[in-house]
């Protein structure tokens, strides 16, 4: 699993976002767009590509995009 | 192994009952018209029928099963065992299967069985029946299942006030030897079970006072659910909703040999429409399989899977042989898959709760 890849299929799940602006360091639920429905989006997209099932305290727990990946490693 | 074959048993009809009053999700006054568009979308509930002036789900229940007993020309004498699945019981003690035995009119000499379940309840409801009709003493049954699941939430609930809706359903199921076997698989993640848990006004955390003003005023809406912890954890709820169902479904077909091509209908658990298109796509089922109640009705607990067949499918089922994957899943958490063949069912035209 790697970072950068997860990054850009973390910044797939944005409509308005621009993808430049996610990084490893963005604070994800910072961003205006961030919604309870992204983040069902970023569910699917993490059992969808990485076949590993997170939580509501995954993406609770995790303020930057980078912690999220680093969640969804330790399940993987 | 949670793996049932159960022979000797036939679904004869099955009916619904929803309450008259209809809730615009474009009319909930906390969203903006932009997110109410987006709510709309991911979730596919446009609308709702939510119980008011008192009608609860055993009222539904009652106008469902009367006729539903009636088209099928069925003696209330007749019936041996009268089965009910609610979380939201007419009373706080007296399970709602003793008021419809009450209100129905049913012999003494008849069996009655309550199931306290979430979404999964009609499935478990309908394995618990078929096996006790399988033993050929009991003849006829009912499955009756409904939830007033509108009544017990809160007003400001941001993630539930959207998705969920009331219904009342009846099933009607009777011994016969010719009848091909329901076959179902089911399980339990209690360890996740947190995710859909409503802990305050049990035994083990009773109100005081102070929590049951709160608790009245979150439900009629004038009190923020802010900072309340005692909600669905959505997120939770969906990550387990789109992983275990597809593959218990897929262990259903494994272990009995059901090839899914052959399937006229997978009838889903109306959770959302998300999370429906979600668990089709994973099982390769194409969309016209996919029967979906939730743009008029929501998420109706354990009601969706009859409340779909009923208004989705009603010429489907009363004209021809269908075979039909079910799947649902909730609090628990808990899932359960069914397959079953029914051959020119009974299908009442939905019903539209009357007070007289």
């Amino acid at each position: 699993m790697e970072l950068n890849e997860f990054i850009a299929n973390f910044a797939e799940q944005f409509d308005e976002t621009d993808a430049n602006e996610i990084t490893a360091a963005t604070e994800f639920k910072s961003l205006d767009e961030w919604s309870s429905l992204i983040a069902l989006s970023v569910i699917a997209m993490v059992d969808e590509e990485y076949d590993v099932t997170i939580k509501g305290e995954d993406i609770r727990n995790s303020n930057t995009v980078e912690d999220l990946f680093n969640a969804v490693k330790a399940k993987a | 192994m949670a793996f049932l074959k159960i022979e000797n048993v036939a679904i004869r009809g099955i009916s619904a009952c929803v309450p008259p009053k209809v809730e615009e999700n474009k009319d909930i006054p906390f969203y903006t018209p932009e997110e109410v568009d987006k709510v709309i979308e991911s979730t596919g509930v446009e609308r709702k029928h939510i119980v008011s002036d008192g009608i609860t789900a055993s009222d539904l229940c009652l106008k469902a099963c009367e006729e539903l007993l009636n088209k099928l020309g069925w003696d209330k004498e007749s019936i041996d065992l009268i089965c009910n699945v609610t979380q939201t019981s007419d009373y706080t003690n007296h399970p709602n299967v003793f008021v419809l035995h009450e209100k129905l009119g049913l012999k003494n000499d008849c069996m009655s069985l309550d199931f306290y379940h979430g979404c999964p309840g009609w499935v478990i409801g309908l394995s618990s029946a078929a096996s006790l009709i399988s033993h050929g003493t009991i003849k006829r049954a009912l499955l009756l299942d409904g939830d007033n699941i509108t009544s017990v939430q809160y007003g400001q609930d941001r993630e539930s006030r959207p998705l969920f809706g009331d219904a009342g359903t009846a099933t009607a199921l009777e011994f016969d030897e010719d009848a091909t076997p329901l076959l179902f698989q089911t399980g339990t993640n209690s360890v996740d079970g947190v995710a859909l848990i409503h802990k305050k006004g049990g035994s083990r955390e009773p109100h005081t006072l102070d929590s049951y003003k709160q608790e009245l005023g979150m439900l009629s809406g004038e009190i923020s659910t802010e900072g309340v912890e005692d909600l669905m954890d959505g997120m939770s709820v969906f990550s387990f909703g789109i992983s275990t169902p597809p593959k218990s479904v897929k262990q259903l077909c494994e272990h009995y040999g059901i090839i899914i091509d052959d399937v006229d209908k997978l009838v889903l658990h109306q959770a959302n429409l998300f999370m429906v298109n979600k668990i089709a796509k994973k099982l390769k089922m194409p969309a016209e399989k996919v029967p979906s109640c939730l743009k008029d009705y929501g998420n109706t607990t354990s009601t969706s899977i009859p409340l779909t067949i009923v208004t989705q499918c009603q010429e489907d089922y009363s004209k021809g042989k269908q075979k039909t994957l079910a799947c649902a899943f909730g609090t628990g958490l808990a899932w359960a898959s069914t397959y079953f063949e029914t051959e020119k069912i009974i299908i009442p035209t939905i019903i539209t709760y009357k007070n007289v």
